[in-house]
């Protein structure tokens, strides 16, 4: 602006202001925005602002093929994609009748744990650097790379890899794959001690995260709210256990759990859950090898396939909560309808708008990190 | 746990009329009822069954029926299961009851449900456009709005004709279909 254009307004006396928080700024979590309201530096109201994102995915995967729509769903959430196609190939397939290989099932939850690594450690690099701690965001994203080199060996994508299909898999594991993956976790185990050393037991992080952005057991089942933020307030829900898909039943694992509701204990649910996810992949690495027999169903021609009518509902549970996919079939040759339910759609919207206010404006970054919101999920 | 499940929702839904309750699978419950019974459905499954985390809403535009199809999803932490709750209400004027004060996850769902589809819930706490902001056009997810129509009406495609491109094309190569071919 012009200096001569410049016109001063006068503001009865207050230290009250608005602020607009993102769509550009190095404290949120992809393009998202806040509408704050702040008295000094203390958080009045915040409002969600969304849609820099909006891709129209939903409408879009009614004018494509039931097949080309597993190139689509992972790009709704960048940093954990697996569950996406995952979940999605769950309700077609239970509209179309299929039954996917065990072996099939196994190689999906490999994926969804190897998955799971590494969006945690991306979000625990991200809520490091909210802090000023940059070196943990460097050692997360280098690590997670480490995962995405055997994304990239398994099904040639290192962050989308389109690699499941209604039915099963398109590929078995290349020789060898396991052993390389046990190295792999044998130096992520390895690697924990040092997270603990410059991250979770750093008392720039703790002193900040502690009773930061706290919400009750309470208020978290009242505010829709799932996955680690729902188990760091001490409830130990988890789809993967209480409502069981693939073969997660027979799967020996924890779900760690936190009283405390606050930043701190959210990420630390998230570093108990790569321990776990870690177990998971061991015992997959000493089972896979004993199940034998096809990676997929026979599914028809899918270029011409017509999913059976019906509808239906699955779910899944993916890094940051409770991911569903509704599904409606007319027996066409696409979808007539798919809806995407994805859990940052109650956490970066109503959950982070109660849990910002009375925070201070620089804390807004970290509560939104220790979330994990995910804001493509609301976008869609 | 089946069998004292079954017992506490036939007890429950007797209560209602014109409803119909289908076991899809051990955890699913599927449930269509009229659209004036839905609240009270939601009211009895949360309060007596422990229902009290929606999942999500869905809708489904039915057009040639006239009609949307809501779509509650509710679990219980108890029981375990998912009660998917189908009601139908007429496309015009498409107006409907809000749940936000059994369950209050349903405003992200409303509020979403109405700029995508139209659909006005009567006692939401926001109603404002939140994703669309900028867009004045019809409801986007509903059937009769065509994006590609829309694209075309809209937008041109460049005329994207170099000269590698032109002395390909006159040896017979090139882009040999264009887009309005295509369609």
């Amino acid at each position: 602006m012009r200096p001569e254009n410049y016109q001063a307004v006068n503001h009865p006396p207050s230290n009250e202001f608005e602020l607009n928080f993102g769509p550009n700024h190095p404290g949120i979590e992809g393009n998202y925005a806040f509408k704050v309201k702040l008295n000094g530096d203390r958080v009045l109201e915040a409002k969600a602002d969304a849609g820099y994102l909006h891709r129209g995915f939903e409408k879009l995967m009614e004018g494509r093929l039931w097949i080309q729509n597993i190139a689509l769903v992972p790009r709704i959430c960048v940093p954990d994609p697996a569950p996406m196609e995952i979940c999605y190939s769950l309700a077609v397939e239970e509209l179309g009748g299929l039954e996917v290989p065990e072996r099939a099932q196994w190689i999906r939850v490999m994926q969804l744990e190897m998955s799971r690594l590494a969006a945690h450690l991306f979000t625990f690099g991200g809520h490091a650097a909210t802090t000023g701690m940059y070196s943990t965001m460097f050692w997360g994203v280098a690590d997670r790379d480490l995962i995405l080199d055997r994304f990239e060996e398994l099904t040639g994508g290192r962050v989308y890899s389109i690699f499941n299909l209604p039915g099963g898999v398109r590929r078995d594991i290349p020789e060898g794959y396991l052993s390389r993956l046990g190295d792999l976790l044998d130096y992520l185990d390895s690697r924990l001690t040092d997270y603990d050393d410059l991250f979770f037991r750093n008392q720039v992080f703790v002193k900040r995260a502690r009773d930061l952005g706290v919400m009750s057991q309470e208020q978290a089942l009242k505010w829709g709210v799932t996955g680690p933020n729902l188990r760091a307030t001490g409830l130990p829900f988890d789809v993967r256990r209480d409502d069981p898909y693939l073969v997660y039943d027979q799967l020996d694992f924890d779900i760690p759990t936190e009283q405390a509701g606050d930043a701190l204990a959210r990420n630390l649910v998230r570093r108990a859950e790569l321990q776990q996810s870690i177990r998971i992949l061991r015992q997959i690495i000493a089972q896979l090898p004993h199940i034998k027999g096809p990676i997929r169903c026979p599914i028809p021609n899918p270029l011409a396939w017509q999913v059976p009518a019906g509808d239906s509902y699955a779910r899944v549970e993916s890094s940051k909560g409770e991911l569903g996919y509704y599904v409606v079939s007319t027996g066409g040759e696409k979808p007539y309808r798919v809806h995407v339910r994805g859990p940052s759609s109650m956490h970066a919207v109503q959950v982070l708008e109660n849990l910002a206010v009375g925070a201070r404006l620089e804390d807004i970054a970290q509560i939104m990190f220790s979330l994990d919101a995910c804001p493509p999920e609301v976008d869609r | 746990m089946t069998k004292a499940l079954d017992t506490l929702l036939d007890s429950l839904l007797g209560e209602l009329e014109n409803i119909r309750v289908q076991r899809v699978t051990q955890r699913r419950i599927r449930v269509d009822v009229d659209a004036d019974a839905l609240p009270t459905l939601l009211e009895l499954l949360q309060g007596r069954a422990g229902y009290i985390h929606l999942s999500a809403i869905s809708c489904v535009d039915w057009v040639d029926e006239l009609q949307f199809e809501l779509v509650y999803h509710v679990w219980s932490y108890e029981t375990r299961t998912l009660i998917s709750a189908h009601t139908r209400i007429p496309r015009e004027p498409g107006v409907y009851i809000s749940i936000y004060d059994l369950y209050q996850p349903a405003a992200f769902f409303e509020r979403d449900i109405h700029e995508m589809f139209g659909v006005y819930f009567e006692g939401s706490p926001n109603m404002e456009k939140f994703i669309l902001t900028e867009w004045n056009g019809p409801p986007p997810m509903r059937k009769e709005f065509d994006s590609e129509q829309f694209v075309h009406q809209h937008f041109e495609f460049e005329n994207y004709q170099p000269d590698w491109l032109r002395e390909l094309e006159a040896r017979g190569g090139g882009i040999t279909k264009r887009p309005e071919d295509i369609r």
